[in-house]
């Protein structure tokens, strides 16, 4: 056992200011008290010089507003170092502290007390003398939690307090192999048929086999016709992907969809009903961006001692890991180190910290989000009125260097079309929504209970909108923004939306190994609607091919193109030609207007480039799915120097 | 933290700078779903029912459009289905939008399948007018005293129910003019949109449409620039609304290109018309407005006089879009774009354009709106008897005069039109009726489809023609040359100067070639049989192509002569 006891300054003026006779009065600026300990923690903290009377006075606003301990809303806003806390607390409560940093107990010792327990109470036992468990806490434990932990453990106990971030990072160490083989393993496990583990069935495999079999016999018998229709079939895929989608669009463009939250809604929240709310910020080499991010969370209306922040690093990434830990960030935000196994993906980092979430309902951001300040508080008002099968709160993402460059500006326009129009007429439609990346706000125990995220779909966030459909569930949209990091570089953009494209192909094959199955749990109605939202990467891998016929039918007149489009197929094919072109344009000029991006709209106009570095990285992630399926291409953020652009209000 | 981070600009900030409204929505009138829906039933039922009476009782059929929907009829039933019966002779849409009407062959056959073709687009046009008068915020009475009083105008009756394609870019010219007063009203940015694409729609349907698309997109930026918009949101927001426009005027510049030979076709077109002297046409437009629609005369200087006093920009854009209706029909015949010179058809869009004129003064002049609007009321009932007379005796007109004197005395079957025109339907449906009955061989009967439509079409069998949509004018031209190695007989029309077929075989077409016998007979048409046996004559005329595609287009502007 390394030192267990240590002391500073601080605490020596901690421990001469408790000397009863030697305690000092309140001070007169303390106009509104806390509870009789938290008025003794002020007083012992002010005399002790370790906060300012302006802090204090602060806190106690907070603490009036939320309920939240003083002591805890003053760590949490940076004016009182945790260990500072914890020593007055030790004083106060004639505990020993206990400093774990480096330690590692017996892993037998260590895991007495069950894992779900453990981290409710934030309580670890660290070792056993004469009979007694000494066991490491935030906070000391009320009569009844410790006779829980006493019959849990089989002994008696001794309580030493415990700066809460070793306690978490404790907790981390002793459970990481139950927390890894659940973030893997879980959906594997409970939900076989869900995972993508397994790319493609054997039953698909057969089916897929039979067809082209079936398509390779016929363009023998009768090349023409086949080729004919297997022309027809892809105008048909292609017309009706684009009508869906306009169709959409219409009505998105008459209306107000998304679940009305009103400012004077988010006004009346009062700050002590305010659940516990999840953060996962999962990050990878994103050293440079951390104190940007910690500076966005902080910036978010919500109380910060009712925040669980956790920071997922991959634990090969020792530079990130590095700089979060040099920011000595106040507890509430969490480092949570996801050790080094495959599939290395952001969903499995995201079912390993959600493991640890205490949240009531948690939330995904990426490192470079920049959430609406008042997002959170929305989201709860969203639940609260939303029906009761509503687990799912999507904000809408946008970005904020829209202005760097033409990639930008067109990948804007394309998210302003998505997030604006088309899920907000999906949400409303109650349609299955291929849920966003990020700001996708959930129930965490409705989360947990459908095995969270797919660790091995690289749109997890898409397969996780459908299982919730499948399940009952449903999705509502809310108006608020999430600004991110566009891509700004042709590679980096190329390899995420690769990614993309192989996820929303992995997703069509897992829920499509059951057709059937998925039509009576979701309806026809949502049936079509699901395999016409993911039908268009489908459309990105058919669009070369129909550009190429084109061009060469425009310089050649060649007949044998003729030939292809027959009748009905030319109909459908001109129609797709016409309407379609014209629909998926107009899309992103009107997604554009929509949210007053009125200087990208004239880059939508040229966002026919944009279709083929589209059809590009489709193509990319399609090859790539027989390659390495579960590759992660990962997106590199930070690119946008310069071009800090905008944020949420 | 004591880094210094950028600050950058934050979102509300930026949508605080807009002058439209974007992240919020405006208040605006309520929905009322079943409002619009009634409307628009009621007027579709009532001009049906009147456009069945006149054509299928009264036999006052507009032949432009049963060529128009037998081009539909060829969509979906020719052999093979041809989208290219549509051709160029029209703006593409305002056949293509007929084409549900005639999926089922046996409604293509009946002539209920007429005013159907624009029944449906003028309800559509009264119920973007009520939703205007909602906007304008008029008590319901004088919603529907306005609309009745406008739905019962002679004219508007005659063209909402006789199958003419007026209603069918007005439909969208008006929804898109309500969609430019509901931005204007609500600053909602999604109308500017709505309207962007309304008018992109109508410019397909009738390239009229384009001039109030021009007078929109100088409405959308003078507004914006006025009201202080950056230069990003008047960019932005008049791009967003020209795109859709702009997109089809180059989308069908591409195809005249490409199928034509020369992109502006679809301007200059292949009218035979020698226009107006220019000394007459100021006169005759004068005249086009007083008898068709004499409101204009009013509304017109209203409008301008509110949008200077009142610094009312809408008031100056609709007055723009009314005066660019008048002004249209004369500039078409001094340009000599048209083939019917201020046609009395005209008059429609200008009645149109007055009464959305008239209902934005009624809301521009707050105060006085309901006087403004019932006075809008007792000028639409007045002139009802004058346009009923204007029909009657105005010159440049096709059936009008027509569709009075079935009114007024009965059927009209045999009559003869202003313009000279024969007026009846009864010779198209004997001859379909004999081919129905007989003729049973896909592409067994020959025929010039551009003179022979209405028969084409009221057999509800196009598989049965040999035409020149089927494999293009050559392949059509070599079986003309040589129609016994193709076909077993020839349909013609009586009228050698159109009729490509009949101008190849006058003898047969008038019922005289021993070689070619008929073996049916109308006033219009003959059908002869083609023998096996049968050899051309070496002196026999030769198609002269040129004027036969001028002979084509020709065709199809008007009733059959």
């Amino acid at each position: 056992m390394t030192s267990l006891l240590p002391g500073d300054d601080v605490r020596t003026r901690l421990r001469t200011v408790t000397a009863p006779a030697e305690a000092p009065e309140a001070p007169a600026v303390v106009h509104a008290t806390p509870d009789p300990e938290g008025t003794r923690l002020v007083t012992l903290l002010l005399a002790a010089e370790a906060v300012t009377e302006e802090q204090v006075e602060a806190a106690l606003v907070e603490h009036l507003r939320t309920g939240d301990a003083v002591g805890d809303i003053l760590v949490a806003h940076r004016a009182l170092a945790e260990e500072y806390l914890v020593a007055a607390l030790s004083q106060l409560h004639q505990l020993q502290r206990v400093s774990l940093r480096g330690y590692t107990p017996d892993a037998a010792i260590a895991q007495r007390l069950p894992e779900r327990l453990a981290r409710r109470l934030q309580a670890v036992p660290i070792a056993e003398a004469d009979g007694v468990v000494l066991l490491a806490v935030a906070r000391p434990l009320d009569d009844e939690d410790l006779l829980r932990v006493e019959e849990s453990i089989g002994r008696s106990v001794r309580q030493l307090l415990a700066d809460r971030r070793e306690i978490d990072q404790l907790l981390q160490r002793v459970h990481r192999d139950h927390y890894a083989d659940l973030a893997t393993q879980h959906l594997m496990r409970t939900q076989p048929q869900m995972s993508a583990h397994v790319v493609i069935t054997t039953a698909q495999k057969a089916g897929l086999i039979a067809v082209l079999l079936a398509v390779v016999v016929c363009a023998v018998v009768r090349p023409g016709a086949t080729m004919v229709g297997l022309v027809g079939a892809a105008s048909l895929l292609y017309l009706a992907v684009s009508v869906y989608r306009l169709r959409l669009t219409l009505r998105a463009l008459g209306a107000s969809l998304e679940t009305d939250v009103t400012d004077a809604e988010v006004a009346a929240l009062d700050d002590r009903d305010l659940p516990m709310y999840t953060i996962l910020v999962p990050l990878y080499k994103e050293a440079g961006i951390v104190r940007r991010l910690v500076r966005d969370i902080d910036d978010l209306d919500y109380p910060r001692t009712r925040l669980d922040v956790k920071l997922l690093c991959e634990e090969d990434d020792v530079e990130t890991i590095e700089v979060i830990e040099s920011l000595d960030l106040p507890p509430h935000f969490h480092l949570v180190v996801v050790p080094d196994s495959q599939p290395k993906t952001k969903p499995k980092a995201c079912n390993y910290g959600l493991q640890l979430a205490t949240g009531r309902y948690c939330v995904i951001f990426d490192a470079e989000d920049r959430p609406d300040p008042d997002q959170l508080k929305k989201a709860i008002v969203a639940f609260r009125n939303a029906p009761g099968n509503v687990a799912c709160v999507q904000a809408k993402l946008n970005f904020f260097n829209q202005d760097q460059n033409l990639l930008t500006a067109w990948f804007a326009g394309e998210y302003s079309m998505h997030f604006e129009l088309v899920l907000p007429a999906m949400g409303a439609a109650e349609a299955p929504i291929p849920l966003g990346g990020t700001s996708n706000h959930f129930v965490t125990a409705t989360l947990r209970e459908l095995g969270a995220w797919d660790p091995f779909n690289v749109t997890e966030d898409a397969d996780l909108g459908l299982r919730l459909h499948r399940e009952g569930y449903r999705t509502a949209m809310i108006d608020s923004i999430t600004l991110e990091e566009a891509n700004s570089q042709v590679g980096n953009w190329i390899r995420q939306r690769s990614r993309w494209n192989k996820g929303y192909l992995q997703t069509w094959l897992v829920h499509m190994r059951h057709p059937l199955r998925l039509i009576g749990e979701i309806g026809v109605r949502d049936f079509v609607s699901f395999n016409l939202t993911l039908g268009s990467a489908f459309v990105l891998l058919m669009n070369p091919i129909f550009w190429t016929l084109t061009t060469m039918y425009a310089l050649t007149r060649a007949g044998f193109i003729e030939q292809l489009f027959p009748g009905v197929v030319f109909y459908a094919a001109s129609a797709m030609l016409v309407v379609g072109n014209f629909v998926f344009t107009y899309l992103n000029v009107a997604g554009s207007l929509q949210r007053g991006q009125f200087g990208i709209t004239r880059t939508a106009l040229m966002s026919p480039i944009y279709w083929g570095l589209m059809s590009w990285a489709c193509w990319k992630g399609f090859l790539q799915l027989f390659t390495n399926p579960f590759y992660w291409e990962k997106t590199e953020h930070g690119l946008d120097a310069g071009h800090e652009g905008e944020v949420a209000a | 933290m004591t880094e210094v981070m950028p600050q950058p600009i934050r979102r509300r900030d930026r949508e605080a700078q807009a002058v439209q409204a974007v992240g919020r929505r405006p208040s605006d009138i309520e929905r009322r779903p079943w409002e619009s829906a009634a409307v628009f039933a009621l007027f579709a039922l009532a001009y049906t029912a009147i456009g069945g009476w006149l054509v299928v009782q009264r036999h006052v059929v507009g032949f432009e459009a049963l060529d128009r929907l037998n081009r539909t009829l060829m969509v979906w039933h020719n052999d093979p289905p041809k989208l290219a019966a549509v051709g160029f002779d029209h703006a593409p849409l305002s056949t293509l939008l007929l084409a549900p009407l005639t999926v089922v062959p046996a409604l293509a056959r009946s002539l209920w399948v007429v005013p159907l073709a624009s029944a449906l687009f003028a309800a559509g046009t009264m119920t973007s007018l009520n939703t205007l008068l909602r906007r304008a915020l008029l008590p319901a009475p004088l919603r529907a005293g306005v609309l009745l009083a406008l739905g019962a105008n002679p004219l508007v009756v005659w063209y909402a129910a006789s199958g003419a394609r007026e209603f069918v870019w007005l439909s969208f010219a008006v929804a898109g003019i309500g969609a430019l007063v509901a931005w204007y009203v609500t600053a909602d940015v999604r109308f500017v949109m709505i309207a962007g694409l309304c008018f992109a729609v109508g410019t397909l349907t009738g390239y009229g449409t384009l001039a109030f698309f021009g007078i929109g997109v100088a409405l959308v930026a003078g507004v914006l620039g006025r009201l202080g918009a950056g230069s990003d949101e008047v960019e932005g927001t008049t791009v967003g609304f020209a795109t859709p426009a702009v997109y089809v005027v180059a989308l069908w510049t591409a195809f005249n290109l490409l199928l034509l030979g020369d992109p502006i076709a679809w301007v200059t077109g292949q009218h035979q018309s020698t226009g107006l002297p220019a000394g007459e046409i100021l006169g005759a437009t004068l005249r086009l407005v007083v008898d068709g629609a004499p409101l204009a005369l009013v509304v017109l200087p209203a409008l301008v006089v509110v949008g200077v006093a009142r610094r009312n920009a809408l008031a100056l854009g609709l007055a723009g879009m009314l005066a660019v209706a008048i002004a249209a029909p004369a500039v078409a015949a001094w340009l000599h774009l048209t083939d019917e010179p201020l046609h009395l058809r005209n008059a429609v869009a200008v009645l149109l354009l007055a009464v959305v004129g008239g209902v934005w003064l009624a809301r521009a002049l707050e105060e006085q709106g309901r006087l403004v609007a019932g006075g809008l009321v007792a000028a639409l009932l007045v002139s009802i008897p004058w346009t009923f007379h204007t029909m009657r005796t105005y010159p440049y007109q096709d059936l009008e005069s027509v569709a009075v004197a079935a009114v007024t005395d009965g059927d009209q079957e045999g009559a003869t039109a202003m313009s000279g025109a024969a007026v009846g339907i009864a010779d198209e449906q004997e001859m379909a009726a004999w081919i129905r009955a007989h003729v049973t061989r896909r592409g067994s009967i020959l025929t010039d489809n551009a003179q022979t439509f209405g028969v084409m079409l009221l057999t509800g069998r196009p598989d049965l023609f040999d035409d020149r949509v089927d494999a293009g004018d050559a392949a059509w031209s070599a079986a003309a040359h040589d129609p016994a190695g193709h076909v077993d007989l020839l349909l013609l029309s009586r009228d050698t100067s159109r009729d490509l077929l009949s101008r190849l075989y006058p003898a047969a077409a008038a019922g005289t070639d021993p070689a070619l016998v008929p073996v049916m007979t109308t006033d219009r048409y003959v059908l002869v049989g083609v023998p096996a046996t049968y050899v051309r004559p070496d002196d026999a005329p030769v198609l002269d192509t040129t004027a036969a595609d001028a002979a084509s287009t020709a065709s199809t502007a008007g009733a059959t002569s």
